[in-house]
């Protein structure tokens, strides 16, 4: 073929491949177009971390070694291989053409038949976990598309070796082919004659042709995530992780009211870019607690479920029709209700989907616009706005805990004490969590601090509502204890409940409250390192359970363990830190009854066998679903509070 | 402006909560005509004596001597289609919701379930959510207002001046209203006490150790005429089904005495008790927070109390 008819050719089959490509990526835009507005702007400093450290680094992905090596052979592959595709096109119009400078520059080859190899090595591997490994996480995504970009990947990268190859055997090459071991070697097999000479033709055409293929591919399977991840990564959130999106009650305009979502036209842009990034790793499902005991609840089949329902609907919403609900169309009621929110999805996920944000969204509308959710909750939802707690107690009886301890009571008009010791619910009424609450108190007062309580002018925070997606009372309880404690001039807060923790800190500054909040765990961790508090050595078998809203949703690591270690030989579980295993009760399923096994009992077993004497928490929820997860598996573990410890170890001096 | 309002009668006397519907639909629209609609399967079922409105209409038809939802709203909606209503009114009880729902169906219009309040003028009206949680301020926008009041929500008047006059007509009933049809009638299950308006229950938690754990808590109910029920922990074992479980996620209690045999008394729990009057708890863990709030404990094994207690009773009522 003569340079010009190539030259014909190329550009008819670019034209073709770039407007198939085209047409599907401007339909996709404006369907993300349709989505309602959220805040992606700023943190430009942040938002190149990531792209650095989750796109390019593959930091999520690295978190399971072996698949996330697979991966990271192949996305570095075609980075480093990027430029042979404008040298293939290039070299398909005319043999003697390539890229300027790059084309010969040997160390290039070099990394390019690296690569080569490495991506082979990567593709061979991913068919290996495929099809003899097998992992339980592909449950339910579409493993033929898989099949059909992996083959295609493989096919890219042979014909690259083997136009190198017998570029090298027809001496076309305009690098030293001594920098190339691979194609060198494989040069061999070829001669200089006419034979070689279409070979070289046939692999560099069809190394092209596959590449269009693969582009039009892409846009129409899952594998669009090579496409759309890097932009849902650079739009992720931002602040802070534990903090819900508020939804604003006042807004002016009436049409822009936004109660959850009920369809498709109710997502925000980025929840929609969140369902076309997912390339179905199941990630997200391999750590779920609600699936892992065999709930509906897979978070990947949730967004898929979307996804679906987005790219069934959305052309024909465009169009000017309706949209139809998305519960129980897109994910069943079941579903929506299964999350506890502990997070571990998003933490896993390598592309930045949000799944937690999509229940809570699913949830508010169900619960704001259809008053449809699982009935027994519907006691704690009307004692939060009724009696300011979530089990209807007269709230007369909320500091009865510290009966008998010196703990100042803050009445109006009272000075700001340093540090406000907010108690939360739980430790304030349950008889097993008010332990931590007196064992918190005794140790600030016993190492001088200057702490006082709200007593009966302390209300829900509004969490178990928020989580459920009763947005409404959520906003009352904060706009209520915003204007509480600032009338007290506080400023800075100690809690014992990491969901008021999260609460306080995160997300009250969306409604005026701005304070430095610690967690207890962080607060006596500071005063053993002051030496404040000084306990003696410990040798009791303690292993430490990481609550969710303490650990993944707000980075609170060090400062338990800290104080494990003093008083005891910390044992560490296998799922911990930040990988951490939900005791059942976020999302307020507290206050839900169970489907499926019960994950409390399954993190329990997991706590037993370390070998454990005690099972410490720093969370009173978690303290009461592992000690029910205990008894119910019959186990011989205590459960306790890491504030009760320190203060049985400082009572033994 | 025409309103008309459904209501419901017992024996010939009409509902309460229909009276109280029928007064606020009176309120409507400063001197509004308003028009009442009862449903019977003969006329001579027309409500007799005042009532707050300016005419009676007996719908009748054979369909209406049981249960015919939807064949009631076929009724309402021919008489408001042919009295020009712009406001159709109904009680809010179970019965009255159901039928303006199928009223709203066939008009494929909304309904304002539960009112407390309404002015019609711009057809803003308070309604109740949630149990009685919260209370949705609304605009209602449709060429006929839809509403159903909450029982209690204002009180009955009797009406002044004459009665009003009385009128009956045949409803044309679609096949589909014909189709349901009741084939039978029975009497909610009475065997045992139910658990919600029991005087006295006796529960059992994790500390039954089985299902078969029960039997000495199942003897003790019975000579007490009790209720049994049991904690959460039990319905998630699977020894009892979740219908017999107290507490804030199952069925709230208040009887004069309450015995939690091995319960321990988490906070859920004791959410659903909070209304007993006296709680008796026997317990082995001297620990379990449930003595905080017990009024009487036995500290021991349920096994060994429990037909202790029993027999105790057994011999008590022989001698």
């Amino acid at each position: 073929m003569s340079t010009a008819l190539s030259a014909v050719a190329l550009l008819a089959a670019l034209a073709v491949a770039t407007a198939l490509f085209a047409r599907r990526a401007h339909l996709l835009y404006r369907i993300v177009r349709l989505g309602k507005p959220t805040d992606r702007s700023g943190d430009l400093g942040r938002r190149t971390k990531a792209e650095a450290t989750v796109v390019l680094g593959q930091r999520k992905l690295l978190q399971r070694i072996v698949p996330g090596l697979v991966h990271a052979f192949v996305f570095w592959g075609f980075i480093v291989l990027a430029p042979t595709i404008v040298m293939a096109l290039l070299g398909a119009v005319d043999a003697d053409w390539t890229f300027p400078w790059l084309g010969h520059q040997g160390w290039y080859f070099l990394l390019v038949d690296l690569f080569c190899v490495l991506v082979l090595v990567g593709v061979v591997s991913a068919f290996g976990i495929r099809k003899v490994q097998r992992p339980a996480r592909f449950e339910g995504s579409h493993l033929r598309e898989a099949d059909v970009i992996l083959g295609l990947i493989a096919l890219i990268v042979t014909t690259l070796l083997g136009w190198h190859a017998t570029q090298i055997a027809l001496g076309l090459n305009e690098w030293p082919a001594g920098w190339s071991p691979v194609s060198d070697a494989l040069s061999g097999l070829f001669g200089d004659g006419e034979a070689t000479e279409a070979f070289e033709r046939a692999f560099v055409w069809l190394h092209v042709l596959t590449i269009l293929v693969f582009l039009v591919y892409l846009p129409y399977s899952k594998h669009l995530h090579i496409a759309t991840a890097g932009i849902n990564v650079w739009f992720g959130r931002t602040r802070a992780r534990g903090r819900l999106e508020p939804l604003d009650f006042e807004i002016e305009d009436e049409s822009a009211l936004r109660l959850g979502a009920g369809t498709l036209v109710d997502m925000t842009w980025k929840q929609m870019l969140d369902t076309m990034s997912c390339t179905e790793c199941g990630r997200c499902q391999d750590v779920c607690p609600a699936w892992a005991t065999g709930k509906d609840l897979s978070p990947k089949l949730l967004i898929m479920g979307l996804r679906d329902r987005l790219f069934a609907e959305g052309p024909a919403v465009l169009g000017g029709g309706e949209a139809t609900a998305l519960v129980p169309g897109a994910v069943t009621d079941e579903v929506v209700w299964d999350c506890v929110t502990c997070g571990a999805c998003v933490h896993e996920c390598p592309v930045s989907i949000e799944h937690v944000d999509h229940v809570v969204d699913l949830r508010r509308h169900l619960v704001m616009s259809e008053s449809r959710f699982p009935t027994e909750a519907g006691t704690m939802l009307r004692d939060v706005g009724r009696s300011s707690n979530p089990w209807g107690k007269a709230q007369s009886e909320r500091a009865a805990w510290a009966d008998g301890l010196d703990v100042r009571v803050l009445e109006p008009g009272d000075p700001a004490p340093e540090i406000l010791y907010w108690v939360g619910c739980a430790a304030s009424f349950d008889e097993r969590a008010r332990a931590t609450a007196r064992a918190t108190a005794t140790l600030l007062l016993h190492a001088g601090l200057d702490v006082a309580i709200l007593g009966p002018r302390e209300s829900c925070t509004g969490d178990p509502a928020r989580r459920m997606g009763d947005e409404f009372t959520f906003q009352e309880q904060a706009r209520q204890n915003v204007g509480t404690l600032g009338d007290a001039g506080v400023t800075r807060i100690v809690t014992s409940c990491p969901h008021c923790f999260n609460t306080l800190g995160n997300e009250y500054g969306d409604f005026g409250g701005d304070y430095e909040v610690v967690h207890h765990t962080e607060l006596l961790a500071e005063l053993l390192a002051d030496g404040r508090l000084q306990p003696p050595v410990g040798e009791e078998a303690i292993t430490y359970h990481d609550s969710c809203y303490l650990a993944r949703h707000n980075d609170v690591l060090a400062a338990p363990r800290e104080i494990v270690s003093r008083i005891g030989r910390p044992l560490e579980m296998a799922r911990s830190g930040k990988r951490t295993f939900c005791c059942g009760a976020g999302g307020a399923h507290m206050w839900m009854e169970e489907r499926g096994s019960a994950i409390n009992e399954e993190r329990a077993r997991e706590a037993a066998a370390t070998g454990a004497d005690t099972l410490a928490v720093a969370c009173p929820f978690c303290t009461m679903m592992l000690d029910d997860g205990v008894k119910q598996t019959g186990g011989e573990l205590r459960v306790a509070d890491v504030a009760v410890l320190l203060a049985e170890a400082l009572e033994r001096v | 402006m025409t309103a008309l309002v459904y209501l419901e009668q017992t024996d010939g006397a009409v509902d309460e909560p229909s009276l109280q519907a029928a007064t606020m639909a009176s309120s409507l629209g400063g001197g509004a005509e308003v028009h009442a609609v009862v449903a019977a399967d003969t006329a001579a079922l027309a409500p007799a004596g005042q009532l707050p409105v300016d005419a009676v209409q007996v719908a009748v038809h054979e369909a209406f001597g049981s249960y015919a939802p939807l064949a009631v709203a076929e009724a309402v909606v021919e008489l408001a289609g042919r009295l020009g209503a712009t406001c159709v009114v109904g009680p809010g009880t179970e019965r009255g919701n159901e039928v303006l729902a199928h009223v709203a169906a066939l008009l494929d219009l909304p309904l304002a379930a539960n009112c407390v309040a309404v002015a019609d003028a711009d057809a803003r009206v308070t309604r109740v959510r949630w149990g009685g949680s919260l209370l949705e301020e609304a605009r209602v926008d449709a060429p006929t207002l839809l509403l159903t009041v909450q029982p209690h929500a204002v009180a009955a008047e009797p009406g002044a001046g004459d009665p009003p006059s009385v009128e009956t007509f045949t409803p044309t009933l679609s096949e589909a209203a014909l189709a349901l049809r009741v084939v039978e009638r029975v009497a909610a299950a009475t065997g045992g006490v139910s658990l919600a308006d029991a005087r006295v229950v006796v529960s059992g938690g994790r500390g039954a150790g089985s299902e078969e754990g029960f039997a000495p808590i199942e003897e003790l109910a019975e000579l007490l005429e009790a209720a049994v029920g049991c904690s959460r922990a039990v319905t998630m074992a699977g020894w009892r089904p979740h219908t017999d479980q107290v507490g804030q996620t199952g069925t709230k209690i208040a009887p004069e005495i309450y015995i939690a045999c091995g319960i321990s008394g988490a906070t859920q729990h004791m959410a659903g008790c909070k209304g007993a009057k006296r709680i008796l708890a026997i317990n082995a863990d001297r620990e379990a927070p449930i003595l905080q709030s017990a009024d009487y404990a036995v500290i021991g094994d349920l096994h060994e109390v429990v037909p202790a207690i029993s027999a105790a009773i057994r011999a008590a009522r022989s001698g």
